[in-house]
């Protein structure tokens, strides 16, 4: 592919990773397509290889070889994947979900999909970030019946220490979609070192409570990700930092109760 | 959106994920039988011989029953401490008993290795020896092998001799693949059998020949009806014994009654449950030892046995966890049951497998749903019996609950590799087609492990006639019709691969020859039946099989009202991968010629450069299983001609009464995957020589990597409703993926979306993780009672081979 084909913003886009039977992104049986490219540079990343919004080079040592990450793909080329599976889709309410990378930072292209993917009557979600434009946001989450919206940090400054970016716009969007009536969740990714003490349960609570969110879900830090920085060439910070399991998050998740929110861990 | 069925929904007074345990008798029992070692039993050969020497003077049918009669009069029995049930097959628990009638020549010449098979091993005394090598001489050139060899024609012979198509089971064994009517058996008893055939014989014109012949069968039917009533009266008089010797007052009462209901049952209508149970345990071993073809099943247990249970639970004669316990009885009476193969059988049938089916759930004869209290106790008894027989099987229709499913789904974690899911949404509507009665086609069963059939009046083998080796057969072709391992020239020459300038052209050869291979396999099959016909009638099978008393005819002679048959059809997703491999390489973007392919087949990949050939046939070709239409619709042609041709030869009961009389395919391997990879060189899709073949329908392992959905859509692809012998799909799951309630719902729509809307045939899963196997081959008395799904059915992993082992382990999932 060349980069002029990606540079049309709606009629290509650069996906990394479509994968079908998806069982943590919504409702029913999910096909998840995989934007690459997003605005942050969070740390503890589990997946670096959506982060460049361009193809990079993978190197597996123990296979060695080396593959390419990332395709554009049309709209129709999509369309005909995700159509396989309606079958699935229609029986057990599910649908298709966007994640990434961020899917706001291709919106353009995004929307086109999405379009597509409402006229045939699919359930569509998102996983993002909720970092853009509030104008890119406000045109983007109408196309979806359910978002999955991350919240890492409640402290603008630690935020952007974490993340490379601000809070602001996050915050922001957060509350356009919880003003909306939309269905949406909001997950914290809970990070050692970054957003896991028991003042930062706390101020999330009371941010929560400010903005009007009423269900939460935690998502303790992993590492499934570790091989990949490797493959990628790239230096992880998180190395050496150990695994979050559920049983972990009881208090935090005790603390966040205390603020009226109601609180699910989605962990192992 | 689907409703959560959570912990504490009941229904039928059960919860998702509670199965309750085996109570102390039944654990006790149940150990005594994982502790008793398998070994070649003498005595029903033994038995067997006297009879058929004392009785060679009479018309066959009356020599069968005869032999029945002499084994049950005489045979060891016992009524081991901890069983409510009475009835034992051999000597002692998991021994297996000899058949010389059907094949003798490799158990005398296996006499000496039994002990030293990689897997499946049996045991052998040296008086058992010397007491097989004493009758071994009657049976020279006297038993179904002997006479199954005589009639094959020489070139037809040449294939089987070759494996191309397999038939071991068939010429060695009694056929099996059989559900009686348990129903009529437990309701009437069999002397309502008894009295029509007394009503018919008086009947019988005998000056005419045909109506004489019948009255051997009729007599034939009253000797081993008796015989069988008597077998019951020596429990019934060995429990009185055994009572009055013992002093404990629950035990005694239980022998007491033991003794009451044998001498009632099966010959009477059974009124309660237990005798209801115990008829049909006692009914199912006799046929088990009248012959030893096996996946003789149990048929709907849930549907007759259920108004025996609701009636008893009315009247307060028993409570639940009693009828459970009985159910857990009968599970593990059912394992004790064995059989020896020859070991070129054993290859295809690898964990000596009985495949007793139990089938459940489905829908009742007006279409409604028919799971009912008792279907959900068989579920707590296979859990709490926790063994890999008998096998089972749960119908799916739409209507099904989600309760029920859910349930279900807590069994598949338990690994046992159960149930197995039928789809009557699609075998139904194809047994209609096929002229099966409404009411009969929704009251079928799985019989054996995928294949389906009318309990009580269908004939043998709705599958597990002939095995033919697809991949094998491509080999063949692409060689010009000469076998590339033997040089044998077996097929027609239409042009040899390296010559051929198009896929078009193999594809054209390949059909042609195909059909040559399809028209061999039934020249063996009607061999095979022909011998069996003629020497080997099963008189007690006949008898309890509608509609053989009517016509007076064994069911080999057309006695069933159904006889439709099927073989099993090897390697499809090797044939698939290979064809595309083929196509798109070769042909289309010419990476690499065709001698260049045909070579590194013939070197088995180890030549120079030949890796590298092999890798780019594996990676850089579609596989089947992804839901990639171009390969998928590959293998659908290609199976097309078999599947036309198959249709056109009638079996040997053809116009003789039944309806039906024909073939159509199947693909439900069982382990023939494993033996015929033995004998098949390497193949296009990148797959060493000797190595196992894929099994039934399923992918290729790991090159399914595409997911679940993926795998569905390809299989449905298949032309499903014309292998009405059964599509076999085996997938993986790992145990960790359904900790979580919520994945176990969106397991149930992924089954309901492949039955509902893909209209699939057949699934079942293993979930046993990959580290615990591992684990069991370095210690496998650590594992004992692990059980893992082979292809259709259950198996102790660690009474395997290790190659057989070593395939499962590749094939199952590795947990993150």
């Amino acid at each position: 592919m060349t980069i002029k084909q990606g540079t049309d913003k709606t009629r290509k886009g650069l996906i990394f990773n479509i994968q079908k039977f998806s069982l943590n992104d919504g409702p029913g049986i999910r096909t998840v397509i995989f934007f690459k490219g997003c605005p942050l540079r969070c740390a503890w990343c589990a997946n670096p290889e959506s982060q460049r919004k361009k193809t990079e080079k993978m190197f597996d040592e123990v296979k060695n070889c080396s593959t390419i990450v990332g395709k554009y793909k049309t709209v129709s080329e999509l369309m005909k994947i995700i159509m396989q599976d309606k079958d699935f889709y229609d029986e057990s309410n599910g649908g298709v979900t966007f994640s990434g990378g961020e899917v706001l930072f291709q919106a353009p292209f995004a929307i086109k999909l999405a379009e597509a993917i409402k006229a045939r009557g699919i359930h569509l979600a998102c996983e993002t970030t909720g970092f853009a434009k509030p104008e890119v946001f406000n045109e983007f989450y109408k196309y979806m019946d359910l978002v999955y919206f991350d919240c890492k940090q409640w402290n603008p400054v630690l935020h952007k220490k974490g993340t490379g970016g601000t809070n602001e716009l996050i915050l922001k969007n957060m509350q356009t979609l919880v003003a909306s009536g939309r269905k949406y969740c909001i997950r914290i990714p809970v990070i050692p070192h970054f957003n896991y003490t028991n003042e930062d349960a706390k101020q999330f609570g009371k941010l929560f409570r400010k903005i009007g969110v009423t269900e939460v879900e935690l998502l303790p830090f992993h590492q499934f990700g570790l091989k990949k920085y490797t493959e990628l060439g790239r230096e992880y910070e998180l190395k050496n930092v150990a695994q979050l399991h559920a049983e972990d998050l009881l208090e935090y998740q005790k603390r966040l109760q205390e603020a009226g929110v109601k609180v699910k861990i989605n962990g192992w | 959106m689907c409703t959560t069925i959570t912990a504490d929904q009941e229904v039928f007074g059960q919860n998702v994920g509670n199965f309750g345990k085996l109570t102390p008798k039944m654990h006790n029992y149940r150990e005594s039988i994982l502790d008793a070692k398998p070994y070649v039993d003498p005595e029903r050969a033994i038995l067997t011989t006297e009879a058929y020497k004392k009785y060679q003077d009479q018309q066959v049918d009356i020599i069968r029953a005869r032999v029945l009669e002499h084994v049950l009069e005489n045979m060891t029995i016992y009524i081991e401490k901890d069983t409510l049930l009475a009835g034992n097959q051999a000597s002692h628990n998991r021994w297996a008993p000899v058949f010389p009638e059907y094949s003798m020549n490799w158990v005398i010449d296996e006499l000496d290795t039994f002990e030293k098979r990689s897997g499946d091993v049996f045991y052998i005394t040296e008086e058992a020896k010397k007491e097989l090598r004493e009758i071994a001489p009657f049976w020279k050139h006297n038993t179904l092998e002997d006479r199954g060899y005589a009639s094959f024609p020489p070139q037809s012979r040449l294939f089987y001799d070759l494996g191309l198509i397999g038939a071991d089971g068939n010429i060695t064994s009694g056929d099996g693949h059989i559900a009686v009517d348990y129903e009529h058996v437990i309701n009437n008893g069999l002397v309502s059998y008894e009295k029509r055939i007394k009503e018919l014989m008086k009947q019988l014109d005998l000056t005419d020949i045909k109506q004489q012949k019948k009255l051997y069968f009729y007599q034939a039917g009253l000797i081993v009806i008796n015989a069988v009533r008597g077998f019951a009266e020596r429990y019934a008089d060995l429990a009185e014994e055994q009572a009055a010797q013992t002093i404990e007052k629950k035990r005694k009462n239980e022998l007491r009654e033991i003794a009451r209901i044998l001498r009632k049952v099966p010959y009477q209508a059974s009124s309660t449950y237990q005798e209801a149970v115990q008829a049909i345990w006692l009914t199912h071993l006799v046929l088990q030892i009248e012959s030893n073809g096996h996946s003789v099943s149990y048929g709907r247990l849930d549907q007759y046995l259920d108004p025996f249970y609701e009636r008893d639970i009315v009247s307060g004669r028993i409570t639940a966890e009693k009828a459970t316990e009985l159910l857990t009885n009968l599970c593990i009476k059912t394992l004790t049951i064995n059989k020896v193969r020859s070991w070129a059988h054993t290859e295809f049938s690898a964990g000596s497998p009985l495949y007793q089916n139990i089938t459940i759930g489905g829908q009742t004869k007006d279409g409604r749903d028919a799971v009912n209290p008792m279907s959900y106790l068989i579920l707590n008894a296979i859990v709490q019996a926790h063994l890999p027989q008998p096998n089972l099987t749960v119908r799916y229709h739409h209507g099904l609950s989600d309760h029920f499913m859910r349930q279900c789904v807590e069994v598949i974690k338990k690994g046992l590799g159960m149930p197995a899911f039928n789809n009557d949404e699609i075998i139904i509507p194809s047994f209609i087609k096929r002229g099966i009665k409404k009411e009969d086609a929704y009251n079928y069963s799985a019989i054996g492990c995928v294949e389906t059939a009318v309990p009580g009046k269908w004939g043998y083998r709705c599958t597990g006639m002939s095995f033919v080796n697809f991949p094998r057969t491509l080999l063949i072709v692409m060689n010009g019709g000469k076998d590339p391992e033997s040089g044998k020239q077996l097929l027609p020459n239409y042009g040899h691969f390296t010559r051929m300038k198009s896929y078009a052209e193999l594809i054209a050869s390949w059909n042609k020859s195909l059909r040559e291979i399809t028209r061999q396999s039934v020249i063996i099959e009607n061999s095979c039946d022909l011998a069996l016909e003629q020497n080997y009638p099963d008189i007690l099978c006949s008898v309890l099989t509608e509609d053989c008393i009517g016509r007076g005819k064994t069911i080999k002679e057309g006695g069933a009202i159904y006889d439709f048959i099927s073989g099993l059809q090897v390697g499809i997703a090797n044939l698939a991968d290979s064809l595309a491999a083929i196509k798109k390489l070769v042909f289309e973007e010419h990476r690499i010629t065709a001698k260049q392919l045909w070579q590194a087949l013939q070197d088995n990949y180890q030549g120079e450069g030949q890796e590298s050939i092999r890798q780019m046939l594996i990676n850089e070709a579609p596989k089947y299983g992804n839901d990639i239409d171009e390969v998928d619709q590959l293998i659908v042609d290609a199976y097309q001609p078999y599947i036309d041709e198959i249709a056109k030869y009638k079996n040997t009961r053809y116009g003789r009464g039944p309806i039906g009389g024909f073939r159509y395919a199947g693909t439900s391997s069982i382990s023939a995957n494993v033996g015929q990879g033995h004998s098949t060189l390497a193949t296009p899709d990148g797959r060493f020589a000797r190595t196992p073949l894929a099994e039934g329908c399923s992918p290729e392992h790991a090159l399914d990597v595409d997911g679940p959905t993926a795998v569905f859509k390809s299989v449905s692809k298949l032309n499903t409703k014309a292998i009405t012998g059964g599509v076999l799909l085996n997938q993986k799951m790992s145990p960790q993926i359904l900790r979580s309630a919520e994945n176990c719902e969106k397991l149930v729509m992924l089954l309901r979306t492949f039955f509902n809307r893909l209209h699939g045939y057949h699934v079942q899963y293993n979930v046993v993780a990959r580290e615990t196997l591992v684990d069991a081959q370095n210690n496998p008395d650590k594992h004992r009672d692990l059980i893992v799904r082979v292809a259709g059915y259950s198996a102790f992993f660690v009474g395997l081979s290790k190659e057989t082992q070593d395939d499962i382990i590749e094939r199952t999932e590795q947990t993150v």
